[in-house]
């Protein structure tokens, strides 16, 4: 029953297709043109860190939670950090209950990954005592309003949560047990990755694909862009082949957009000011 | 491994203060601060957002559409499925994303508590469902997310009965109160989370645990029959905003039309209007009028 609403009409399907030959898009915007973006961080008062993160109409919601956990044995003086993703059936009549799907645990490895690879989060700091206790992070997003490009979604609100976040520091007592000290500390965030996602129907390449779109589309790249205007990671989505030339290219795109992004979001606000 | 010590929520017996009121300053009888909005989530059929106390819930209706898996359609009437989550991080120590039993069973009273006040003989082979999703839980989520799941249901257009609260009342130190907190709920002595069904204020959903003798869960629905009333009222001023604001939206766009309309229509439309109406209506033509050639001049 599900797969009959994923399908789009012809009709809509012919005329994106029409207006991308023009270089034009169905919501009126231009090629290049990013959604609003719309950010409440912090709404969640039982989490260490929210964010509730619109992109248009397409809303993620995300929060931050730690544990104290044992470091993994090949990293003994680094935390952890775990990105998951709920595509909650609340978003969109496309989406089943039930465990992750392929698509939200690729969601989930591909945010992630912008977060991993660009020493974005400092490890070592979220480590109580070597060998024994570190925090374990879990970012969790939940998609709630579905109207396209998830992806960048889920990545604005992910690191938006982690910058609001704020951790109790934990030290050893007298039986080393990991206790509270009383104080709390930021999240320790040195870089902060913008995700930024392109479309491609035919030949026409675009940024920010909305819902619609996405049903035409033959495929899409998402890349994680750093504040040094590195590329940190790239995801290509579904069957449509790019070439070299077009990947560069889109590339260059991604990061004069992500650099654009940043000074208009200015992220660095959202990090609370500890007593 | 848990949160760090020293972390845990504080569970001292103490709820009330020295002159005799709740810790966050409530009455006995009183309920928590209370707002809702509806349309909330765009996709659906029909949402609605309830902040009550420190919960935050969403609940989504999505349906009447066919039911999947087939097996589970009945013939002669709709089925109705809610699905009531906790997020991850709605709690002081992080859910697993995983349901749980105490999810399941609550999806499975609140199911109960809504099914009385729809009309599902008239959807026969179909289901509706009722995403409720717990952003933030401060203690009576089951109740809210009943208030919340009425409001979504009423949102989508679907024929009800009557609409539904719910709220919760209990006993702490002794004594009665209304729409417990989340340290009342856990350390008191008694809960009673109920639904009421406005319009005949009979009772949809009843959990009770505890100590708490007839004359006291008397007093205790007395409570909840009045924190309900409280709540209705918002309920429906929250249904009534959101057509006022289509409205205003709506008159302000046949505005916007209407000055976009092309000069000509514009003049005859005032022409008709002057002669109906007074002389001093042809003021605004006329300036139009000089207007209109100044791009000649440029």
């Amino acid at each position: 029953m599900m797969n009959a609403s994923k399908i789009i009409s012809g009709l809509e399907r012919q005329y994106i297709t029409k207006l991308m030959k023009e270089g034009k898009r169905i919501d009126g915007r231009g090629l290049l043109e990013y959604r609003e973006i719309s950010i409440t961080p912090n709404f969640s008062p039982k989490a260490e860190g929210s964010a509730d993160v619109f992109i248009g109409k397409t809303r993620v919601m995300c929060g931050v939670k730690y544990d104290v956990g044992r470091p993994y044995s090949d990293n003994p003086d680094k935390g952890v950090c775990t990105v998951m993703a709920e595509f909650v059936p609340i978003a969109s009549p496309l989406f089943e209950s039930g465990r992750p799907g392929e698509d939200a645990i690729q969601l989930a490895r591909v945010v992630d990954r912008g977060i991993r690879h660009t020493d974005c989060l400092d490890y070592k700091k979220l480590c109580i005592e070597v060998g024994k206790f570190v925090y374990v992070i879990f970012v969790d997003n939940y998609m709630m309003d579905h109207y396209g490009n998830l992806t960048d979604t889920a990545a604005l609100a992910a690191i938006t949560a982690l910058l609001s976040a704020k951790l109790p520091c934990g030290k050893l007592n007298e039986d080393g047990e990991p206790v509270w000290d009383g104080t709390y500390m930021n999240m320790p965030i040195n870089e902060i990755p913008l995700s930024i996602t392109f479309g491609k129907i035919g030949d026409t390449i675009f940024v920010d694909p909305i819902f619609a779109e996405e049903m035409v589309m033959e495929g899409s790249i998402a890349f994680a862009v750093d504040e040094k205007k590195q590329i940190t990671s790239i995801q290509k989505y579904r069957s449509a082949t790019w070439s070299i030339k077009e990947i560069l290219e889109t590339g260059k795109k991604a990061v004069e957009i992500a650099d654009a992004l940043r000074a208009k979001l200015n992220l660095r606000q959202y990090i609370p000011k500890l007593e | 491994m848990p949160i760090l010590k020293g972390t845990e929520e504080p569970h001292d017996p103490v709820c009330f203060r020295e002159d005799g009121l709740r810790l966050d300053g409530r009455k006995k009888d009183e309920g928590r601060p209370f707002s809702c909005e509806v349309g909330v989530i765009k996709n659906a059929q029909g949402s609605a957002l309830v902040r009550h106390g420190g919960n935050q819930i969403y609940a989504a209706i999505y349906g009447p559409r066919e039911v999947h898996p087939r097996h589970m359609a009945k013939q002669d009437r709709g089925i109705l499925r809610v699905y009531y989550r906790m997020c991850t991080f709605s709690v002081h120590e992080r859910k697993s994303p995983a349901p749980n039993r105490r999810e399941n069973e609550i999806s499975k009273v609140i199911r109960e508590a809504l099914e009385p006040v729809l009309f599902l003989e008239a959807y026969p082979d179909s289901q509706i469902e009722i995403y409720i999703e717990v952003v933030a839980a401060d203690g009576g989520t089951r109740c809210a997310s009943t208030t919340a799941a009425s409001l979504a249901l009423a949102d989508a257009g679907i024929p009800m009965k009557s609409m539904l609260v719910g709220i919760a009342a209990g006993k702490v130190q002794d004594q009665v109160i209304l729409d417990l907190g989340d340290k009342e709920d856990k350390v008191g002595q008694a809960d009673v989370p109920a639904v009421v069904v406005m319009k005949d204020k009979s009772i949809s959903l009843l959990q009770f645990d505890g100590e708490m003798s007839l004359d006291e869960m008397d007093l205790a629905f007395k409570y909840i029959l009045k924190g309900a009333d409280a709540i209705y009222q918002k309920q429906l001023a929250a249904l009534k905003d959101k057509y006022e604001k289509i409205q205003k939206e709506a008159e302000l766009e046949s505005k916007d039309i209407k000055k976009d309309l092309p000069v000509e229509s514009a003049v005859e439309a005032k022409e008709t209007k002057s002669k109906e109406s007074k002389p001093e209506d042809k003021t605004p033509p006329a300036a139009e009028a000089v207007a209109e050639p100044e791009p000649k001049e440029a």
